[in-house]
């Protein structure tokens, strides 16, 4: 057998192929960006068990995680604050694990994104599992899975071709995912849901940024807003009492342990905001919440500065606006002795 | 820590740099391989290497003092011993829950108002396959069929080899430890040969289960609904096929990484889904645990020695057991009982309505036999017997208003998939990928290396686990 010249072979093809698909993907205008996965959160989720009194941990969905930049923060408060939201997720799960886990008593806030956090408890619905399962494997995580991750950090920095996100986005670039936007039709008659591309960045330690191009081109975001609209025909409806309750058991325990806990209700605008004072109006759901927890809180329609503010896609913040959005609350808290100065 | 994750890369390039550098003699190089072997088992779980070591004493002490005691109750009692640890250990991690549960539902049968909360006990990685082969050594020992290991450190090798070590072959103490005895290095042509053996493993694990093939079957098994026959059995042959390349892929990777020291490991699987007939399945499937249970259950439970009824209760009771080896679940057990029953007509074809397997005829059985198989696919990966049985009833169209989950792509990609994977079985049930490849161009063998590798390299994966380890 004449295998040396079989694994030469190889190796030049493997080496020719992989250059040049990595280059094609360049050329497409894509660029190596880190993927927002679970590993990514645990190592931040890690970071509470050593927090103390004077750390933040920011808590939500994806517009706390969009609109309250982590870099940003640190620049006006000089701490990094330990960000734990996630897309598409309510952030009870996080926050009766960090409540009932952790010693952690110094301040969480939380964002309310009320279409997520008042949708549900049910253990196997959409808006819990997502966060549920990154909690779990925070706590299951093995050595070899921290080891991978680590390993995996600068190849995601630096190459475009690794690009499997969790999130299985229309257009990441791995093999399943190139297979999947193959259509030769549905054989059933329900409408399938439309592309959802991504349209964040985010670097450690899990700072999210709006991409620029959510923010130029139109018809892209557009297709970002299709896919809230889908969404929102298709929620089921919210689940306050249950949700109010559970959140309210970990409200109580986290103050008893000296925790500060902040509420923040960040914008969102057009077509959205629209939906969402009619599903989930404001007195039913924030206020109400607001009243019931005691806490301080910040809903962006009471803030001049914040009112005003539109959502690209008409749920999250351009970079900008976001540190804007940012710098503006953290002042805002201090005033409000919310935040220590 | 899987195959098919950065650290194992890490970690591979790490062991062959030390085995082939001159720091180490041949026992410093076993040395490394075992402290290697349980790095690799530790960095999943680091307290549960306890049990590989427990097992490991046990069964060398009891191996010692089975090679000189003559006194047979005496050997029988450190055959019991090793038996009582090893199987203690299965039915602790793996079927305390499984015990306890059914424990409940006989007491709540007969009126006894009982409840017990579940232990959920954390199933050590690998447990079924390095407990059967420490016990195959042991047994192997009472029956005075092998010498025993001529050192700790050669047995403690034996039970944690690293390739092996978590989801099999299991190997037989007589093909591996006496490997053991003499320095070993491989030729550059078994080092290729070992990494390309390790890329196809990938490739099968990677790309054809992970990518292709797993969405199809989680999306049919996960789905709550009553399917379209099309889409239970699209969704059951996709299952068929990841399981086969999963674990099939396993095997291949462990042969090659071990061939890659110089090590040798006996083949797995021998084209499976073009068996004719299900004896000739289960010399094809999973050889290294039918071989184990054909040696160590179904002939100390009579074999064929003991007349025909004695024989079909023989081979029932062992798949019964090699179906709940897989997993402690009756649906496990409903696998098992189908394959013995399948088994049982064989023979009774064999004896009333035989018949001569011809060229013509033989793609036939293969596809018959594939299909049989198929069915019980469905009892091994539906979590409830509601979900298989629903499962069935789509497969056989009883079920008309069933709901379509799958688009036609991923039908047509499925179909495709396992065609093509049937065919290539049909086509290579004789032969082995050694002899085609001695056929093959170098340089066309080299284009199908970097193919596959290019394939691995954007099909990137998530280190996803193999189904195996769970059993």
């Amino acid at each position: 057998m004449k295998l040396k010249q079989t694994l030469t072979v190889a190796i030049i093809i493997t080496l020719i192929a992989t250059i040049s698909w990595e280059a094609y993907w360049r050329s497409q205008g894509l660029y190596p960006t880190l993927n927002d996965e679970k590993a990514l959160w645990a190592m931040a989720r890690a970071n509470v068990e050593k927090a103390d009194k004077d750390d933040v941990v920011i808590l939500g969905s994806s517009r706390a995680y969009f609109d309250i930049q982590v870099e940003q923060w640190e620049k006006s408060t000089g701490k990094t604050p330990i960000q734990l939201s996630s897309t598409g997720s309510s952030p009870l799960p996080t926050f009766h694990d960090i409540v009932n886990n952790t010693n952690f008593n110094g301040t969480a806030i939380v964002g309310v994104t009320p279409g997520l956090l008042f949708s549900t408890t049910y253990p196997k619905a959409f808006p819990w599992e997502r966060p549920q399962s990154k909690v779990d494997f925070y706590h299951d995580r093995t050595y070899a899975q921290r080891l991978n991750y680590l390993l995996s950090i600068p190849l995601q920095k630096n190459l475009v071709l690794m690009s499997a996100d969790e999130e299985e986005w229309n257009d990441d670039i791995d093999l399943k995912a190139l297979l999947k936007r193959v259509n030769w039709g549905a054989r059933d008659t329900m409408p399938p849901p439309p592309p959802f591309y991504n349209f964040g960045d985010v670097s450690i330690p899990r700072n999210m940024s709006m991409m620029p191009r959510t923010v130029t081109d139109t018809a892209f975001a557009k297709s970002i807003i299709d896919v809230w609209h889908f969404f929102g025909k298709g929620a089921p409806p919210p689940d306050k009492d249950a949700t109010t309750e559970f959140f309210m058991k970990d409200v109580e325990k986290f103050k008893a342990k000296g925790g500060n806990l902040i509420l923040v209700r960040p914008p969102s605008s057009g077509g959205v905001r629209m939906g969402e004072k009619m599903g989930l109006p404001r007195e039913r759901f924030w206020d109400s919440l607001v009243k019931v927890a005691n806490v301080k809180s910040y809903h962006f329609e009471d803030y001049d500065q914040f009112k005003d503010l539109v959502c690209p896609e008409e749920s999250h913040l351009s970079l900008n606006d976001a540190n804007f959005f940012t710098a503006e609350l953290i002042k805002t808290m201090k005033a409000d002795g919310a935040l220590a100065n | 820590m899987l195959f098919n994750s950065l650290s194992f890369v890490l970690f591979l390039i790490i062991v062959l740099t030390l085995y082939y550098s001159k720091l180490f003699k041949w026992t410093g190089k076993k040395r490394m391989l075992l402290l290697s072997s349980y790095i690799f088992y530790g960095m999943w779980n680091p307290p549960l290497v306890i049990l590989l070591w427990i097992s490991t004493i046990v069964d060398w002490t009891a191996g010692k003092r089975l090679a000189v005691e003559d006194n047979q109750k005496k050997r029988k009692m450190w055959l019991l011993l090793s038996m009582f640890v090893n199987l203690g250990f299965l039915a602790f991690f793996k079927y305390g829950d499984f015990l306890l549960e059914n424990f409940v539902v006989v007491m709540n049968s007969i009126g006894i108002d009982f409840q017990a909360k579940p232990m959920d006990i954390i199933l050590p990685m690998g447990i079924s396959f390095y407990t059967f082969q420490t016990m195959s050594y042991t047994i192997d020992m009472y029956k005075r069929k092998i010498e025993p290991a001529r050192t700790f450190l050669d047995f403690a090798l034996y039970v944690t080899f690293f390739p092996q070590l978590v989801a099999g072959p299991i190997v037989r103490a007589k093909d591996l430890i006496t490997q053991f005895y003499e320095e070993k290095k491989a030729t550059t042509n078994q080092f290729i040969w070992g990494l390309f053996l390790l890329t196809i493993g990938l490739f099968q694990k990677v790309v054809m289960a992970d990518t292709l093939l797993a969405g199809t079957s989680d999306a049919v098994f996960g789905s709550s609904k009553l399917l379209h026959g099309v889409d239970a059995w699209v969704g059951t042959i996709a299952f068929s096929g990841q399981i086969f390349f999963d674990f099939a892929g396993y095997s291949t990777c462990a042969i090659g990484i071990a061939l890659m020291l110089g090590i040798i490991l006996p083949d797995n699987f021998r084209y499976p889904y073009a068996s004719l007939g299900f004896s000739d399945l289960w010399k094809r499937w999973h050889i290294s645990l039918s071989s184990w249970l054909k040696d160590y259950l179904y002939i100390p439970l009579g074999g064929n020695r003991h007349g025909i009824t004695r024989m079909y209760v023989a081979l029932m009771l062992t798949m019964l057991i090699g179906g709940l080896w897989h997993g402690a679940a009756w649906t496990f057990m409903v696998w098992g009982g189908l394959h013995g029953t399948y088994l049982i007509l064989e023979r009774l074809q064999r004896k009333y309505l035989p018949f001569k397997i011809t060229k013509w005829n033989g793609i036939f059985l293969a596809f018959i036999t594939f299909s049989c198989v198929n069915i019980t696919w469905v009892f091994f990966r539906a979590r409830e017997f509601e979900t298989a049985w629903n499962m069935i009833k789509s497969m056989f169209y009883m079920q008309t208003d069933g709901v379509k989950i799958l688009d036609t792509f991923t039908i047509i990609k499925v179909t495709t998939v396992i065609a093509i994977m049937f065919l290539c079985h049909w086509v290579m049930r004789n032969t082995s990928m050694k002899d085609v490849s001695l056929k093959t161009s170098p340089y066309v063998l080299g284009v199908v290396w970097a193919i596959m590798t290019f394939l691995i390299i954007i099909a990137q994966g998530s280190g996803e686990q193999f189904i195996y380890f769970q059993f």
